[in-house]
């Protein structure tokens, strides 16, 4: 059944076919369009390059008008990232608005890379590494990068 | 420290999950908006509330009948449009001044910034909704009457017409940033503001959001406040300051309705 929701993801999947944001992609499963896979590729520039970091979307029949759910599959090392690969960002929580799409949101996700912010942690360590020991953090990221060639 | 701020991540998904639940309940048992009402319905809510009573009686006076809308925090915003749209089915030159300005509305919000591409997604339900509801339509007002309602109360019609009319609010507000920064209290910024009241869904409306939303679609709106005020009557206010109600609605705390004048 077409349901506003459905309708919508297939639009936002054409549109990341023909317009493909750089360093990042993502496809509805085999079986479910409610369901997504998706890899960001690390910034360059970052501790981050080179990394592929895959990572799940899980949509509801509200979708635009509630976000969808973003995980990280595979390991990351990142003040904003729970250890069970949950993503604490706000436009995926109170700042999300119906006209962001995956490409947006996949977009936004990987500048959350770039760009951490430490002061609202989801993972405290990492989160005092980046502000008190830099080169801890960035070797701690590395081995998440080369994790993410074997995952 | 990563066993804690993995608890903290499963207490979040543990509130949205009650959130959830909440939403459930109310949506399984109230309609997006309701059927026509006797306004004297009231009285039961408030029995034996002796402030609330005076005042719904003053109320009756002007008033006859009342239209609920769910209380999901969409409430002001879907009852203007129902409103609106159904002052606009029986005025024909006001529904085509109104068509006129919302197909050029896109245009405009995508020179204020925003992304064509979802946009044109609302843009199309809305234009569709308003088209579905032309005062030309076969079969006349009572028919053109029951699609308005049936479209309404089709969640996934009835919740895009509110995100639009958020994206206009939105949009007014960027557009004049400089007046409205006055409405806004504490240290947040419009551009703050917007993303987080107006533009997420489930997000109450208060002054600000009627007033933008009124100004940019030139459209009057009289509220009528039932609270606990003192004076046994009921205050009205009309958005614009000055203007010629179309739209009639009646705020009691944390909550808009739709009201039918005599």
């Amino acid at each position: 059944m077409s349901t506003p929701a459905r309708r919508r993801l297939m639009r936002d999947f054409k549109r990341l076919q023909e317009d493909p944001p750089t360093g990042v992609s993502g496809a509805p499963t085999d079986n479910n369009i409610m369901i997504w896979n998706a890899v960001i590729f690390g910034p360059h520039d970052t501790p981050f390059e080179d990394g592929t970091f895959k990572l799940t979307i899980e949509f509801t029949e509200e979708y635009p008008n509630k976000p969808p759910t973003v995980r990280f599959v595979s390991k990351v090392f990142h003040p904003n990232v729970y250890a069970d690969g949950g993503i604490c960002l706000d436009i995926l929580q109170n700042r999300w608005s119906p006209t962001y799409d995956v490409s947006a949101i996949l977009t936004s996700i990987q500048s959350l890379l770039s760009d951490p912010n430490p002061n609202s942690p989801a993972n405290s360590t990492a989160a005092q590494l980046y502000k008190e020991n830099r080169r801890e953090y960035e070797k701690r990221v590395k081995a998440c990068v080369e994790q993410s060639f074997i995952d | 420290m990563e066993s804690f701020t993995q608890n903290d991540g499963n207490r979040d998904e543990l509130i949205i999950q009650q959130k959830r639940d909440i939403e459930k309940e109310i949506s399984d048992t109230t309609p997006l908006v309701s059927d026509q009402l006797p306004l004297t319905c009231l009285y039961a809510e408030y029995s034996g509330d002796e402030v609330f009573t005076a005042k719904i009686q003053d109320l009756s006076k002007k008033y006859k009948f009342i239209r609920r809308t769910r209380p999901d925090g969409n409430c002001f915003f879907r009852a203007f449009a129902y409103s609106y749209l159904e002052y606009l089915i029986s005025n024909s030159s006001a529904y085509q001044e109104f068509k006129k300005l919302a197909e050029e509305s896109k245009e405009k919000l995508v020179q204020l910034g925003f992304p064509s591409f979802t946009l044109e997604d609302f843009h199309e339900t809305f234009m569709e909704v308003i088209q579905r509801v032309s005062p030309d339509n076969l079969g006349g007002h009572s028919t053109v009457q029951e699609e308005l309602h049936k479209i309404f109360n089709e969640q996934g019609y009835s919740d895009y017409v509110v995100v639009y009319l958020r994206l206009i609010t939105s949009g007014k507000l960027q557009e004049e940033a400089d007046f409205y920064q006055n409405f806004i209290e504490g240290d947040l910024t419009i551009e703050a503001f917007r993303h987080l009241e107006v533009e997420p869904m489930y997000k109450e409306s208060d002054h600000i959001h009627i007033i933008a939303l009124c100004t940019a679609l030139g459209a009057g709106v009289r509220v009528e406040y039932l609270d606990r005020g003192e004076g046994g009557t009921v205050k009205a206010h009309d958005f614009p300051e000055g203007s010629e109600p179309r739209i009639y609605l009646i705020y009691r705390p944390g909550h808009y309705d739709i009201l039918y004048p005599n």
